[in-house]
């Protein structure tokens, strides 16, 4: 055993070696934009979210002189850490993943003015100066999809949920209820929306953004309570959801964030249409902006996606569910969004709240 | 030592001179010391069983890193591609890629000896902290791996399983971050303490109900801490919602930030990156204290002998229920210093909809640490430093974040199951006698 | 033809302790040999070691006169030795041929069909060896004799032809022994052999054909029954003679200390376990409980030593009132508890003895100062009752869960009876000790008495209850048939007493020798 002891001190001595030499292994040195993406907890592979913003920077690496990194944080006390290694690492732009992380960017933006950061999904009030917020208005994009929902339902019931009640979730239910509604009243229907209602600020809340357990279990209810299109707006849960539509048929997904035709194409023959968050443009804009030569700072500005600059959007929506008269009210609709004719609700809605 | 047994026994065996007559002198043998009696003056569990006990959690953890070595190495396309244009380079390859994510991983844990050499020679105070920053981090992030792995550790040795220490974290980050928020114009020397003990009661009062109930009615506490953990959940997410009573009231459902007054000074206050606060020496203090409560205070032989018999604790006189109730609310407020240290020290807010998994790591830190505070305090340091380690291994080495997951079920499930690596390495289990848990005897 | 079982100069230590020391034992094909020593003699060590639980650290086996070598259970089992423990290994929930089967199902496939094959030849080795179990019989159901049998079942259903049974008595009401002294018949006319563990000179004697005998690790003895006794035997086992009844002198009671007056308990089941009972104990004397299991002793006791609620009555100690007061309250009232269960209520096994000799006294000075438990003066009195009470331990940091049963029961004695009480109150004290141990406790409860202080004994060995007590009292059904003087109390008398049926003369509820007065 006294022999086993000292293999593995010899073992343990030789690992320190190469350790001090592998410092010497060269650092790949570039000329290229470097940026650094911290994701939220729920990881890059999240189908959504993060997977969304790591697709700005890929499309950026493509077409730009860009090089693209990300962290994955596992919890909220990550985040820090993470943001300390894009700065020890000199990275050119720091991208952040989602509201959690506001509070880390700013502190490190203050605390590192040299460094440019901008951060998904919040903006700062006041603004910071090297921090450029990325915001959607997918209330509208949400509102077409509740039209189009509405229009192609068969039991005249339709349903969504959220992973927890905070705006980046509930705007999507706000638009998707008031654009039911919408139908309603310009067609005299009765369609009703399960899961949310924005008046009483309730809905149906699986309280996380991971278990797909949730989102299957969830979906049942909804599909025995009568419902046939459902909006799962919690991430890798819906996928869950999507499952459970799948195997009951005779009922449709609407997917959130990005096309789920193309990011979860399993589920492609459910996927009535998808609400888009273009996060992936928005950052790749931030990116260009950035890397333009002669940039300096971001000045504290807001990016604020919408439908008119192809922020936000909807999916096509899948043949054969809605009639042509109804895709052209939808362009309608769409345009009058823009003009401000319509009203998604979430004005009121948020300012309610606050 | 087999010598001594050998001259214990000779002595042992020495017999009474046969005494044909009556019991009367046989009765002697109570008050005066015979030939027979045979206490060795011999101490606690030697040293050498002391190193032994180590032996297998550290063959473990170098065996949990083979496999991960070898999991890594799997994972990587770059070896896939060495080996198409050859084994040699193949090997190569894959041994450059352990070395890259290990050296990773060691200075995400420890920070790059060079760098830290160069740093203290240049005497330069920035640098310095630079160099030292992955190991505070390791130390921050075992700051509530402690706390938590003493709250669960404190509960085994009352005889419960204490799995609330989630939903004790949560309750406890309410009651700590409210006091640190709310109350305004203290000095920090009553603010702080005043917020850390916030934590403590919140921790405490949430567990003492599961311990009440299974003192009162024999409800099982870990069906009924998992049932408040989702009461906590709840609670807390009601709290912080946008909207919500404790919301800051930007739209997003996060606690306001507190006064500076009750923050835990960090190391170096000047550099935002470095965390390390006056939690860790906290939690070693606690630590310490734990321990003293437990084998030195007529406290902790209540807890423990509960723990171990509570018939016997009955026996004894021990009011069991109310025991349970004691252990309970000391394991919460463990739990809630976690919360406590970690808003107070580390975040400075309460966010909404975040999962810390303290509670299930603090089984695992306990059962890696024996339920003894010191192991606790190993496992937390080890956890601590697997973690920061492996946030680097992904930064410089592009390995993925949940090696660190697997590296840690790795251990546990060595240290749980330690026949696997005595088979491996050999190593002969201690001889009967010495180890604690013991069948049957000699008879 | 070569014996069919050999063992030659093994020798086996453990930290602090010899635990066999080159022992020898030869067993003849067809025989019983019989294993005697007392509790930490190294009897189970020596046949751990036969089983391949553990190995020796010197010398040889012989099985059919080959060489084998045992380093674990299937080595012995391929070689025909099979091993019933003291502690049965059955799973309660499964049937008697789920539980043979286990362990041995891989070999075959087909479950249903096997099973049946199963059940049939656990029928048939039942009925060849008189065991009469029922394949299809639940665990659980089964009094522990019958779980026993099923063990040996395992054994035969195995093809061992070596039986190894350690301590088989121990749980075994006397008509289940009887009934296992013919099975054990029956397997050797057979041509099974068998390795009788116990220390009940008794039993050894009405079974075996040789009788080895075992102390402190080392063959002190080997004999026949024809060629022995009961008193060379337990001379031999213990080292020196033994006395096999209580030698007491006459002592005059003083004043009553333990009285008790229309004592009602209910019992687990919800019935009147405890049925108005009074009686006083008064210090000076013995009073002994007969009776047969289970007619209220038990609750009766856990009631007077505060671990049972009473429903009416009144108990006091040297008159403080304590009834259905806290363990606590009682014991600082002076009385001493030697539980029935010794591990189950008497002792933490985990811990050291050391520790497990302050349970009663953790919290007062000089132990407790303030909330600090102080070493020293543990350490101290550990060492002094180590010494004084003769606990046989390498040291005072040893679990009591390593100790003998007998050294066990030393501990609590020492513990319970090291501080003035006041009132004893032993349940079963001797339950399952050796003779030594047995002894040694009696000669403590006798010096409590004679130092003045009340003594209550509950024990189910009618023996021990007339040799210790100074007056009998008689339990069945919750309520007391008679209390009798032990010098004229006789066995028949008692045991009518004991089966419910009243006797002529009335209770006396004071010491005999205060009547007379």
């Amino acid at each position: 055993m006294r022999k086993h002891i000292s293999m593995t001190l010899v073992m343990v001595l030789l690992f320190s070696l190469v350790l001090s030499a592998c410092d010497l292994l060269p650092q790949p040195e570039t000329d290229a934009f470097r940026v650094g993406m911290v994701t939220d907890v729920g990881g890059i592979d999240d189908r959504s979210f993060n997977a969304t913003a790591w697709r700005g920077i890929e499309m950026a690496e493509e077409e730009l002189n860009v090089e693209g990194d990300f962290l994955e944080s596992t919890a909220q006390p990550d985040y820090a850490p993470n943001l300390t290694h894009y700065i020890n690492q000199d990275y050119d732009l720091i991208v952040t993943v989602g509201f959690l992380l506001a509070d880390d960017t700013r502190d490190f933006a203050e605390a590192n003015p040299d460094f440019n950061f901008a951060i998904v999904d919040f903006a700062y009030d006041p603004p910071v100066e090297n921090i450029r917020g990325l915001v959607f208005a997918t209330d509208e994009a949400a509102f077409l999809a509740g039209y189009a929902a509405a229009a192609a339902t068969q039991t005249g019931i339709v349903a969504t949920f959220g992973g927890i009640n905070i705006p980046p979730v509930s705007i999507f239910m706000v638009g998707f209820e008031h654009g039911v509604n919408y139908y309603n009243e310009q067609n005299g229907a009765n369609v009703q929306v399960l899961g949310w209602d924005t008046a009483a600020n309730t809905g149906v809340f699986v309280g996380n953004f991971d278990s797909t357990d949730d989102g299957r279990r969830v979906a049942d209810e909804f599909l025995s309570e009568g419902a046939d299109i459902i909006m799962p707006v919690a991430g890798p849960v819906g996928l869950g959801s999507a499952e459970a539509v799948q195997q009951a048929g005779n009922a449709w997904i609407i997917g959130v964030d990005t096309d789920w035709t193309v990011s979860a194409p399993e589920y492609d023959a459910i996927i009535l249409t998808s609400v888009l968050k273009n996060m992936d443009i928005a950052v790749f804009d931030t990116i260009q902006m950035a890397a333009e030569p002669g940039f300096t700072t971001f000045g504290g500005e807001t990016y604020l996606g919408t439908l008119e600059n192809d922020g936000v959007g909807i999916a096509d929506v899948a043949p054969g569910t809605i009639t042509a008269d109804v895709e052209a009210e939808l362009d309608q609709i769409r345009q009058a969004i823009i003009d401000g004719e319509i009203d998604t609700g979430w004005a009121a809605y948020i300012g309610g709240l606050n | 030592m087999n010598k001594e047994a050998h001259e214990t026994d000779a002595r042992a065996s020495t017999e009474v001179p046969s005494d044909h007559d009556d019991a009367a002198s046989d009765r002697n043998t109570g008050t005066e010391p015979t030939p027979r009696a045979l206490t060795v003056h011999e101490p606690k569990p030697g040293c050498r069983s002391r190193l032994r006990t180590l032996l297998v959690p550290l063959l473990a953890i170098v065996t949990a890193l083979i496999i991960g070595a070898l999991v890594i190495v799997f994972t990587d396309t770059s070896v896939y591609a060495a080996f198409e244009e050859g084994f040699l380079q193949g090997i190569v390859q894959a041994l450059v890629v352990i070395i890259r994510a290990y050296s990773a991983f060691y200075v995400g844990a420890f920070g790059d000896p060079g760098q830290i050499l160069g740093a203290l020679l240049s005497g330069d105070t920035t640098r310095i902290i630079r160099a030292v920053y992955p190991l505070t981090e390791t130390l921050r992030t075992a700051t509530p791996y402690i706390f938590a792995g003493l709250a669960v550790a404190v509960g085994f040795q009352g005889g419960l399983f204490n799995i609330g220490a989630e939903g004790q974290y949560f309750i406890a980050g309410l009651t700590t971050v409210f006091v640190g928020y709310a109350l305004t114009g203290l000095p920090a020397l009553i603010h702080l303490p005043l917020a850390l003990l916030a934590g403590i009661v919140g921790g405490a009062l949430w567990a003492a109900i599961p311990g009440y109930l299974k003192g009162k009615t024999g409800a099982h506490e870990v069906i009924n801490t998992i049932m408040l953990n989702y009461i906590a959940f709840r609670f807390a997410e009601y709290m912080l919602d946008v909207g919500g009573p404790m919301a800051r009231g930007d739209g997003r459902p996060v606690s306001p930030e507190i006064q500076p007054s009750a923050y835990l000074p960090r190391l170096f206050p000047g550099q935002i990156q470095v965390r390390l606060n006056a939690g860790f020496l906290l939690a070693l203090l606690v630590a310490w204290g734990v321990w003293w409560l437990l084998f030195k205070t007529t406290i902790g032989y209540e807890i423990r002998t509960v723990g171990h018999n509570p018939r016997a604790a009955k026996y004894a006189g021990i009011n069991v229920a109310r025991n349970y109730v004691i252990t309970m609310a000391i394991s919460g407020g463990l739990a809630g210093l976690a919360a406590s240290t970690d808003i107070l020290g580390v975040l400075r807010f309460m966010p909404n909809a975040f999962h810390s998994g303290y509670g299930f790591d603090a089984i695992a830190l306990a059962l890696l640490g024996k339920s003894h505070p010191l192991g606790v305090v190993l496992a937390s340091l080890l956890f601590g430093a697997l973690r920061a380690g492996a946030r680097n291994m992904q930064g410089i080495a592009r390995v993925p974040i949940d090696i660190t997951s697997i590296l840690q079920g790795l251990i546990i499930v060595f240290i749980a199951a330690p026949e696997i690596i005595r088979l491996i390495y050999r190593v002969r289990q201690l001889p009967k006698g010495e180890e604690i848990d013991l069948t049957h005897g000699w008879g | 033809m070569p014996p069919v079982l050999e063992l030659k100069g093994i020798t086996k230590r453990f930290p602090g302790v010899l635990a066999n020391d080159s022992i020898d034992l030869t067993l003849e094909e067809g025989q019983v040999v019989g294993l005697l020593g007392e509790n930490g003699a190294g009897k189970s060590t020596l046949m751990n070691i036969l089983y391949g639980l553990y190995n020796q650290d010197e010398g040889e086996i012989f099985v059919r006169g080959e060489r084998a070598h045992i380093e674990e259970p299937n080595d012995a089992i391929a070689l025909g030795i099979g091993m019933v423990h003291q502690h049965f290994m059955l799973v309660p929930v499964l049937t008697v041929t789920e539980n043979v089967m286990l362990g041995m199902e891989s070999t075959r496939r087909f479950g249903f069909l096997n099973r049946q094959v199963a059940a049939r030849r656990i029928r048939d080795i039942s009925d060849r060896y008189g065991l009469g179990v029922d394949p299809e019989a639940v665990i659980e159901d089964l009094p522990l004799g019958i779980q026993q049998r099923v063990e040996i079942i395992k054994l035969l259903y195995r093809s061992a032809d070596i039986l190894i049974l350690d301590e088989p008595t121990a749980v075994l009401t006397p008509q289940e022994v009887s009934g296992l002294f013919e099975i054990i018949r029956s397997l050797v006319a057979q041509g099974k052999s068998v390795i009788f563990i116990s220390h009940k000179l008794r039993e050894v004697l009405e079974i075996s054909n040789n009788i080895v005998v075992l102390r402190r690790g080392r063959v002190v003895g080997s004999t026949t029954p024809e060629e022995s006794n009961e008193r060379d035997l337990a001379a031999m086992m213990v080292g020196r003679d033994v006395i096999l009844s209580v030698p007491k002198a006459a002592r005059e009671p003083e004043q009553p200390v333990l009285r008790v007056e229309n004592l009602y308990v209910r019992g687990d089941q919800d019935r009147m376990a405890v049925d108005g009972v009074t009686f006083e104990v008064w210090g000076g004397e013995i009073v002994g409980v007969a009776g047969v299991q289970g007619n209220g002793q038990t609750e009766l006791v856990e009631v007077l030593t505060g671990l049972r609620k009473s429903d009416a009555g009144r108990v006091t100690v040297d008159g403080v009132d304590v009834t259905n007061a806290p363990p606590r309250k009682i014991t600082e009232a002076g009385t001493a508890h030697i539980p029935e269960d010794r591990q189950r209520d008497g002792l933490v096994l985990a811990y050291p003895i050391m520790q497990n000799l302050i349970l009663n006294t953790y919290y007062q000075p000089p132990i407790a100062k303030g909330i600090r438990i102080q070493e020293e003066p543990m350490r101290e009195r550990a060492e002094r009752l180590v010494n004084e009470y003769d606990v046989r331990t390498p040291s005072i940091f040893t679990p009591v869960g390593n100790l003998s049963g007998g050294n066990q029961q030393k501990v609590i004695v020492a513990r319970e009876l090291s501080n003035p009480v006041k009132l004893t109150i032993a349940a079963q004290p001797t339950r399952g000790l050796d003779v030594g141990s047995i002894e040694y406790i009696h000669t403590e409860l006798v010096r409590k008495r004679d130092e003045g202080a009340a003594v209550f004994v509950v024990s189910a060995e009618l023996d021990e209850v007339l040799s210790l007590a100074d007056r009998i009292l008689v339990m069945f059904e919750g309520r007391i048939m008679g209390i009798v003087p032990a010098k004229t109390a006789t066995k028949e008398a008692l045991g009518l007493m004991m089966a419910g049926i009243k006797s002529e003369g009335e209770a006396t509820n004071k010491p005999d020798t205060r009547r007379e007065a």
